[in-house]
């Protein structure tokens, strides 16, 4: 008879997507989702202790078992291919007003950027990294984009708050009223006030000999 | 988050020629600003501009949509610049403008204050993504698929491509018409010798194809006899309906075919009334 324990591991093994708390908890009938954290608390402790290859990281409003950083060169080795394809600039660019703004249509995406996204857009939909939440309410009704659990995934983040705060137009977007909070999940920080709790992380007055002013 | 990493424009001024391409306007003319080390709250629309239309001989459009939006920025840069030549205060300090110029300076610095925030988290997406890919995780599982289709990721914009794909699909598998190679006697005189060059004998089976296509049979038997006549070959049958057993050089007297054409046989193995099936 396997251990909870090795069940979690089992699991985040087998799956391709990132195992909610909640699911480990339904799958393995624990009593709570605190417990199938706990689990994998645990588990991953165990992984960092055995210095084993893998470890675990949450992402996406779940966790994942992923290959550790430094076994990657061996990892490209067998793959016999050097890149991973990238994102452009102007895709990452895009990508950070959608995490910012959404759900954003893109007239107001071209407004920040200053040129056309609509080619940026498309890639970006194709790669899964943004989907269509909806359309703007006003002419023309334009398509609302939002940015999807791949996004969090690929950039390893755990929900929207995980963006770094800034000033400005660009506030992050409330928490979905997600899993995270759901049941009993220790005292949640992310409801600070977006503006004033961090100014060390905003990169606009962190760039070169630009003040923000008033 | 580090220090660096959200400046990326921090190369010495100068002549510093970035051959890198700007996205966009707005890209360009924080460049600028940042080579130049200026307020963003009080732009210097003389120099600014200046700088910006030289620089604009050297981006790279990558379409005209693109090119548009510099020319757009480049026009409002310049009008701008052109309420400075006539001032409306003969002695206000330089580089003041009017009312409506202000409006349009202050406009423009904001857009370019938050373009500058979102090229940095651009960035900081970028650095992400790069700390990401050396992590790697399952993609594809092997667990069967859920039978009831998850919907949160799904968008409409997947629709279409889901049917051009089956389009694809279905042009894919339509049948298509194969053209067979016309057989020619010619050819397969020529086949045949080049067998018997590395073999002592050949089955005629085995050359005119296991599929018994009765073109390629005659066409075969027909090479045959001409190599025969031509001395080029020897054949013998063990038995009626037997399979023929070809053998190379001319035969040895007893051989059912026409005694050889002996003047020319050397110089031209292929005669010129090569039939075709």
């Amino acid at each position: 008879m396997p251990e909870p324990i090795d069940v979690v591991e089992a699991l985040l093994f087998a799956s391709e997507t990132p195992v909610e708390a909640d699911r480990i908890q339904e799958v393995l009938d624990l009593g709570s989702a605190g417990e199938a954290r706990e689990l994998v608390r645990t588990l991953a402790g165990r992984l960092d202790g055995q210095g084993r290859a893998l470890q675990i990281i949450e992402v996406g409003g779940g966790y994942r078992l992923v290959t550790r950083p430094d076994v990657a060169p061996w990892l490209v080795k067998l793959a016999r291919s050097r890149t991973r394809s990238r994102l452009s600039r102007s895709a990452l660019e895009t990508l950070a007003i959608v995490a910012y703004r959404q759900p954003v249509s893109r007239p107001d995406i071209d407004a920040v950027r200053g040129v056309n996204s609509e080619a940026v857009l498309d890639n970006l939909l194709d790669r899964r990294m943004i989907r269509i939440a909806g359309r703007k309410d006003s002419p023309g009704r334009p398509f609302l984009y939002e940015t999807t659990r791949d996004f969090l995934v690929a950039f390893g983040l755990r929900d929207l708050t995980d963006l770094p705060k800034v000033e400005g137009e660009l506030a992050i977007p409330e928490t979905p009223p997600a899993e995270v909070e759901g049941s009993g999940a220790p005292a949640d920080t992310a409801e600070s006030t977006p503006a004033t709790d961090s100014p060390q992380q905003d990169p606009g007055a962190g760039g070169a000999g630009v003040t923000t002013g008033g | 988050m580090t220090g660096p990493a959200l400046t990326p424009d921090t190369e010495p001024q100068g002549l510093t020629v970035r051959v890198e391409s700007f996205v966009g306007p707005l890209d360009l003319l924080l460049h600028l600003c940042r080579t130049n080390e200026v307020d963003l709250a009080n732009l210097p629309i003389r120099t600014i501009t200046e700088q910006y239309l030289a620089h604009l001989e050297s981006v790279q459009f990558q379409d005209l949509e693109s090119a548009g939006a510099f020319m757009v920025m480049a026009a409002t840069l310049i009008y701008l610049k052109s309420k400075l030549l006539l001032p409306v205060d003969p002695d206000a300090p330089p580089e003041t403008l009017d009312e409506e110029g202000e409006l349009l300076r202050q406009e423009l610095a904001d857009r370019l204050r938050e373009y500058a925030r979102v090229k940095a988290l651009g960035t900081w997406l970028g650095e992400r993504e790069a700390e990401q890919a050396l992590l790697y995780g399952r993609t594809v599982a092997e667990l069967p698929p859920p039978e009831d289709v998850p919907l949160e990721d799904l968008s409409v914009h997947l629709l279409p491509r889901a049917m051009t794909r089956l389009i694809e699909e279905q042009k894919r598998q339509a049948p298509r018409q194969v053209e067979p190679n016309p057989l020619s006697v010619l050819e397969r005189m020529g086949e045949i010798l080049e067998l018997l060059r590395h073999t002592w004998s050949l089955l005629f089976s085995s050359v005119a194809g296991a599929e018994r296509m009765r073109t390629e049979w005659v066409v075969t038997l027909l090479a045959l006899l001409e190599l025969v006549r031509l001395g080029q070959a020897r054949v013998h049958q063990a038995e009626l309906f037997g399979d023929i057993v070809i053998e190379s050089g001319p035969a040895p007297g007893a051989a059912p075919s026409p005694p050889p054409d002996t003047t020319s046989q050397e110089d031209d193995p292929i005669p010129g009334d090569s039939a075709h099936a």
